[in-house]
């Protein structure tokens, strides 16, 4: 609002922390430093933040420029409120352990999903088929 | 002797120097067009030759047809020397003397040069003291000696040779990043021609003054001057940077009917601010004895930010130069300067750490370096926490309100901002990476974005909505007298101006140009458009084709209806003028949306079919709703009548859309001007043929159009007794009608109206006996209360 008022505008977030989430489902956590007009980010300080479950893990990344159009999300982290006592940071290795298996468990129940469809006659096309719109 | 091979045969050597050279630039501008900047317009062969020759590089004597360039082992690609220094002659060692030039870093490249070259190290040694050693480095003049050895070198050469020399080759970017990782600056003067004026970015050089002398004869000299260094572009007297981002600039070919070619495209990001003279001196620093390992890390040739080397040189160039009598003091004081650096330090991506430790790190310089005589060079850049950063706006967008609402919003702002946001984000040392210029440039493209010829054209209900929220925050404001605190966004107003695009033509010529563009789309193809002729019609095309011609009638009505329903806004915001054209507009549209209603034939009479013509078409009702209101009387009473009587036609197309009741309102008040006599023949209309009445209670609008009008006729008799509706039996035979009607149709089929009028029970008591009354109590479900 400092600059335009009225309006939406990223000028008022630069240099805070920030949490993005963008379209391949990444979580970029950092310091809003700079924008454009296409609401390019760069991040300063960034750290990936992956979930899985109640555990959580951060891989510090440096600096990060993310493209617009990837971002789904874009918001405020308050660093004076306090953090949720719920979720537990683990270590990289450890989470990102967890999201392997993760994803290994989804692979499978997808797998036997589809076997079990196609038993029926019945297919779902995936989505990466499909147009993303 | 330096052939310029790509001369053609009839270019002789005796060409004067001059024109020789505008030749040059004339092919050389081609050049550029054709293969866009970048284009090195080197010989290869030449330059091979160059290269391999530089090892059995004999003395320059008289007379040698072979190229010798003081190469200098540094770099394969550097190609200094031919400069086209063409009208001088006469070698003074005076004049090539090379003011700027000092520093250990000079000195050992010169060296270097001569000692690997013995051409260059023959003439080199009579200019040797000439150049002025302190023991101090320079980022800068390294370049300059060496370009002041290899003209000189070349103006020895071309003494012998008496020809003139080829453009000189530019230092192209691999070879100046060859520099760089030698350990010299990034910055290499490009004595270059003027085709690379543009291209790489390359602006203009300060060429060292005593070559200006033997210099400025020459237009070539003149274009020289203006020859590039990397990072300026020869526009702009603003920092190194960003200018590596502009695109090539385009090619100056005939503009016809493109968009004009802008210099600096729209998307370019802003420059940094830098003074001219900043500039200047960090391209030409004075001698800085460096005692902290700089390493020349820097992130890129053009460096966003100042790099590390500008800074120190930002630091100590005044220092070394005195142009101030001794007496002066410093305009910048030591604490003063630190802080400059040290804000400028604090943008500093944190991989240098080596090169700056810090604002700690630049204090030993000071400490070491306390400056007798310093000139104040830059205007102080904004400093502190970015709440107390002035704002700079972009006056042409901003409205001025806006920017004072701005201002004044920053102000408050800064006054009761929070105590540990303030110092987290003055602590901060990567905070204001994006200048408060940069903000200003993308809040301008967003504001562009704004930018509308006819506000309640294009955001009509955002004008609408901030209209009524400033309404309710005047109310509110009254009560407890606030500033106000909610800015309104002033979009920028662009004014209306036509462009209409005609395209080029010459006289004389035959036909227009062949040129087409984004302004100026050719016509490809010269199609006329013939109707067909009916001869065969089919029924459903005939239909389709009336349809079509209805919703075209209904279209333009209604255009022309808002136009009607907002000329009161127009109105009032027109100034005084125009408010009379504007009435007579507002007039003539009104008479062609009555004239659309009327019939073909004659002039006065609403034409029933039209009328049902357009109530056929869900959106005609719609308009017809929108139009009653704005109708005069007369007409109003017809299209209502015209309803009436309709009625059964209506109702039947209505049943998809069912949105007669849009009808209700505007109806009803025209009912009720209705006079007695008109009203008894609406009422005799509606009743109409027979069935028509049945079928007017089987319909929810037909149900409550009965009921309005024999509410009104109610009301009629009871208010004013001298009415005339009772003059004649026919309000009473048909309110008679309407209630043997409505006492035989079964409940069930009965429609319920939208409303019921209170008055109805009073009505019917006049007319019927009490036991009929009460049927139609329970049938209508009129209360008695209701009365």
């Amino acid at each position: 609002m400092n600059y335009v008022p009225g309006t939406a505008s990223l000028i008022d977030d630069i240099d805070k922390k920030h949490l993005v989430l963008l379209r391949d489902g990444r979580t970029l956590i950092g310091f809003l430093r700079s924008i454009d007009q296409f609401a390019n980010l760069v991040f300063h300080q960034t750290v990936e933040r992956i979930h899985v479950g109640k555990k959580f893990g951060d891989i510090p990344r440096g600096i990060f420029i993310v493209r617009g159009e990837n971002v789904v999300l874009l918001g405020e982290i308050d660093v004076e409120k306090p953090c949720d006592a719920v979720l537990q940071q683990v270590s990289i290795e450890e989470i990102l352990e967890e999201q392997r298996l993760q994803q290994q468990t989804k692979q499978e129940t997808e797998k036997v999903k589809l076997q079990v469809l196609k038993d029926r006659g019945l297919s779902i096309p995936k989505a990466d088929n499909l147009d993303e719109y | 002797m330096f052939r310029f091979q790509s001369l053609d045969e009839d270019c002789t050597l005796e060409e004067e120097d001059d024109g020789l050279i505008e030749e040059e630039d004339e092919i050389d501008q081609f050049n550029d067009d054709t293969f866009g900047a970048g284009a090195i317009d080197d010989d290869w062969q030449e330059e091979h030759k160059r290269l391999a020759g530089l090892d059995k590089k004999d003395e320059l004597t008289a007379g040698d047809d072979e190229s010798a360039d003081p190469r200098s082992p540094l770099d394969n690609r550097l190609s200094l020397p031919p400069l086209g220094f063409s009208s001088s002659s006469a070698l003074q060692s005076g004049d090539v003397e090379d003011k700027v030039s000092e520093g250990g870093l000079a000195e050992s490249l010169a060296r270097l040069i001569l000692e690997a070259d013995p051409a260059v190290a023959g003439v080199g040694a009579a200019e040797r003291p000439a150049v002025p050693s302190p023991g101090s480095t320079s980022v800068f003049p390294s370049l300059h000696g060496l370009l002041s050895q290899s003209t000189s070198v070349q103006q020895q050469q071309q003494r012998l040779s008496s020809v003139a020399p080829p453009p000189a080759p530019m230092l192209s970017y691999q070879q100046q990043q060859h520099l760089l990782r030698r350990g010299t600056a990034p910055i290499g003067q490009m004595n270059s021609h003027s085709i690379w004026e543009n291209s790489l970015g390359f602006g203009p050089v300060s060429v060292p003054p005593g070559l200006v002398t033997h210099m400025e004869d020459s237009p070539l000299m003149s274009i020289i001057k203006e020859v590039g260094l990397p990072k300026r572009p020869p526009r702009s007297d603003e920092g190194p940077d960003l200018s590596e981002r502009v695109p090539p600039p385009r090619s100056s070919s005939p503009v016809i009917g493109s968009p004009p070619v802008r210099a600096v495209p729209i998307g370019t990001p802003p420059k940094q601010p830098m003074s001219h003279t900043l500039n200047h001196q960090i391209h030409h620093p004075t001698a800085v004895h460096v005692r902290a390992p700089v390493q020349h890390r820097f992130p890129a040739p053009f460096p966003e930010r100042l790099s590390p080397n500008t800074l120190l040189n930002i630091a100590n160039s005044p220092l070394c130069r005195s142009p101030f009598p001794p007496r002066v003091g410093p305009v910048l004081s030591q604490i003063q300067r630190a802080q400059l650096l040290n804000s400028q330090v604090a943008g500093f991506p944190r991989g240098a750490p080596g090169l700056l430790p810090g604002g700690g790190g630049f204090r030993p310089f000071f400490g070491g370096h306390p400056p007798p005589h310093a000139h104040r060079m830059v205007p102080p850049p904004p400093l502190g926490p970015p709440n107390h950063t002035p704002i700079r706006h972009n006056t042409t967008i901003l409205h001025p309100q806006h920017r004072r609402l701005l201002s004044q919003r920053l102000l408050s702002r800064g006054g009761d901002q929070s105590r540990p946001g303030l110092d987290r984000r003055s602590r901060d040392p990567y905070s204001n990476l994006m200048t408060p210029k940069e903000k200003d440039w993308v809040t301008k493209i967003q504001m562009m974005q704004l930018q509308s010829t006819d506000p309640y054209l294009d955001d009509y209900y955002y004008q609408n909505y901030y209209e009524k929220m400033e309404k309710r925050q005047e109310g509110e404001r009254d009560s407890s007298s606030r500033k106000e605190h909610t800015t309104k966004l002033i979009t920028p107003q662009v004014a209306k101006v036509e462009h209409t695009y005609r395209p080029v033509q010459f006289a004389g010529s035959l036909g227009k140009l062949t040129v087409s563009s984004v302004n100026n789309p050719r016509k490809m193809i010269d199609a006329v458009v013939t109707s067909r002729t009916d001869d065969e019609e089919k029924r459903e095309k005939q239909v389709w084709n009336k349809r079509r011609q209805i919703l075209y009638t209904v279209e333009k009505m209604y255009s022309l209806l808002l136009e009607v329903q907002d000329f009161e806004k127009r109105f009032l915001q027109v100034p005084e003028e125009e408010r009379q054209t504007l009435l007579e507009q507002h007039k003539a549209n009104t008479e062609q949306l009555c004239s659309a209603l009327r019939e073909k034939e004659w002039d006065n009479r609403v034409s029933d079919e039209q009328c049902v013509m357009i109530m056929s078409v869900r959106k005609g009702k719609r308009l017809v709703s929108r139009l009653l209101p704005f109708l005069s009387t007369p007409l109003a009473n017809a299209v209502v009548m015209a309803i009436a009587r309709n009625f059964p036609t209506l109702a039947k197309k209505d049943k998809q859309d069912q949105v007669l009741f849009w009808l209700v309102e505007p109806v009803s008040s025209v009912i009720q001007s209705l006079s007695s006599s008109l009203l008894t023949d609406l009422l005799q209309e509606l009743q109409g043929s027979e069935g028509q009445l049945s079928s007017v209670l089987h319909n929810k609008f037909g149900v409550t159009l009965l009921y309005l009008i024999l509410s009104e006729g109610e009301r009629m008799q009871s208010s004013d007794p001298n009415c005339q509706l009772m003059d004649d039996n026919r309000w009473t035979e048909l309110v008679f009608s309407v209630t043997r009607e409505l006492l035989s149709v079964p409940a069930s089929s009965l429609a319920p109206p939208l409303f019921t009028p209170p008055n109805l029970l009073s009505l019917f008591s006049r007319y019927v006996d009490r036991q009929r009354l009460e049927l139609l109590q329970d049938k209508l479900q009129i209360s008695a209360l209701s009365r």
